[in-house]
């Protein structure tokens, strides 16, 4: 069962192409680690899933239907940016997504909000980057989607916080649901992933699940990814 | 999901806006109480007021322009801003990413922008009805527009209502067109890879002179091509106006129609939020 399926898919901002002819199939129930240095076209992929980008080629798919309302009510997307309005107060965006996402868990998100205590009644506005995040990660996470879209989640926020958050997203997924967590933290969240998609410069180089680079190479993953995108 | 997308587009406007409408409000009932207390005879031709009086009639009419005058930039500044802000910053990754029609953001933004543009105008006039009170009898009123419209009909033939109607539709669509043609503007500026809000600004002059050109041409070219004498012979000025009302409406709507269709395509082929 291919959740998200990539068929020559390129896109180009004017001149410069951000991501040449990939082709990837991502299978349900796994964790997917998006791994790339910086510029490598992970957010690009991520955004071409969410229907935020059009290819400019090729095309890409989830759950066999091109990016659209449908696909969207399925796929939950934490942006690499914080998207949330300023004015709002947490649990005015927790009313917000409960009334556009079905498969939001008013209680699940209350929970999470509690245990890293943050009050619901805060502003927006008055909290810090890394709370921020995780308000916008816990809105995410809250959702029983079947496919989560990760890009960055872990940037800002402090290591606590951090296992944590590792933590919610493997316990909160269903088990036909797929996790893409694009990042360049590569050793923070190697226990968690199943596969790695290693993309540099707009194509895929290499992708493999955790075990196989464990036994081929006998590196971790972290490892492989110094040596493989060595400056 | 319109109807969600509705209702917090109102909740996220109506914070800037009701308290607008309440200063609003305020200042009316001040300004006519001062009025009433400091110059009785304000609305009647003979007035004599101290100069007290003048001072203070002045400041607080100076204020009341001032409110006035805000609400009406302010409700246009939020109308461009919530499309823009909204749709196209960092707040459009959340938006972009529900699972709602392209068609159903715009038309929630148009339509709360033109709810807003119509209450602006509601307020207006009870704000100058509340001003006015006690300087005229309602009877009269309605004597005097009672007499309007049967001086209308015994003139032309034809009701007040239907006119007035035309009016209201003629505003109405030139009213959207003017927003829809802001959107396409924003739109086309997004298609570009830096200095998207000045490519939007040049977007809308570039549209507006076009548009203005075409018109000119129109205004030149029919009355050469088309004997409009022969046309119009016959026909009283009210036909002509009536004309002219209903032409407009008709261009509007089809300026709605591409600005909308513009406006859809950019959104759903090249959208490119940074």
């Amino acid at each position: 069962m291919i959740i998200l399926s990539a068929k020559n898919l390129t896109k180009s901002f004017g001149k410069k192409i951000a991501l040449s002819n990939i082709n990837l199939e991502i299978p349900r129930g796994r964790i997917i680690g998006l791994l790339g240095p910086n510029g490598s076209g992970k957010s690009t992929l991520i955004k071409l899933a969410t229907g935020l980008l059009v290819p400019t080629g090729g095309e890409i798919t989830i759950d066999g239907a091109i990016p659209g309302v449908e696909t969207k009510a399925k796929t939950s997307y934490l942006a690499e940016r914080t998207y949330l309005n300023g004015w709002m107060r947490a649990e005015d965006i927790i009313a917000f997504f409960e009334d556009f996402y079905e498969d939001f868990n008013r209680i699940k998100a209350e929970n999470m909000l509690k245990d890293l205590n943050i009050n619901p009644s805060d502003r927006l506005k008055t909290m810090s980057k890394g709370t921020k995040e995780k308000v916008q990660l816990i809105l995410i996470m809250s959702r029983s989607a079947e496919l989560y879209l990760l890009d960055e989640p872990i940037g800002g926020v402090d290591p606590a916080a951090r296992d944590y958050i590792l933590n919610t997203i493997i316990t909160n997924y269903k088990e036909n649901a797929s996790v893409i967590i694009s990042t360049h933290l590569i050793a923070d969240i190697e226990q968690v992933l199943d596969d790695i998609v290693f993309i540099s410069k707009g194509e895929i180089t290499m992708t493999s699940t955790v075990d196989e680079i464990r036994e081929k190479y006998n590196k971790s993953v972290d490892g492989l990814f110094r040596e493989v995108f060595k400056c | 999901m319109l109807g969600k997308l509705l209702k917090h587009e109102v909740k996220a406007t109506g914070r800037t806006f009701l308290p607008m409408y309440g200063a609003l409000l305020i200042l009316t009932i001040i300004t006519k109480l001062v009025i009433t207390i400091g110059a009785p005879d304000f609305f009647t031709d003979n007035i004599a007021t101290g100069p007290v009086a003048e001072v203070i009639l002045g400041i607080t009419f100076t204020l009341y322009v001032i409110v006035i005058t805000a609400l009406c930039i302010m409700t246009f500044v939020v109308i461009i801003q919530r499309f823009y802000k909204n749709l196209f910053t960092d707040e459009g990754y959340l938006m972009f990413s529900l699972p709602v029609k392209t068609r159903e953001l715009i038309f929630s933004k148009l339509l709360v922008g033109l709810m807003w543009s119509v209450v602006c105008c509601l307020m207006l006039v009870i704000s100058i009805f509340i001003l006015s009170l006690g300087s005229f009898s309602m009877m009269e009123v309605v004597q005097d527009i009672n007499m309007a419209y049967t001086d209308f009909y015994t003139q032309f033939g034809m009701s007040l209502n239907i006119i007035l109607f035309e009016l209201f539709l003629c505003m109405l669509v030139s009213a959207i067109s003017s927003i829809l043609l802001i959107y396409a503007s924003i739109a086309i500026g997004q298609l570009f890879n830096q200095h998207r809000v000045l490519a939007s600004f040049g977007a809308y002059i570039v549209i507006t002179i076009v548009l203005q050109i075409i018109v000119s041409i129109i205004l030149v070219a029919v009355p050469l091509l088309a004997n409009l004498d022969i046309l119009f012979s016959g026909i009283d000025g009210i036909k002509a106006a009536q004309w002219l009302i209903n032409g407009t409406t008709l261009i509007n709507l089809v300026l709605c129609v591409i600005f909308y269709f513009c406006t859809q395509y950019i959104m759903e082929k090249h959208l490119n939020l940074e």
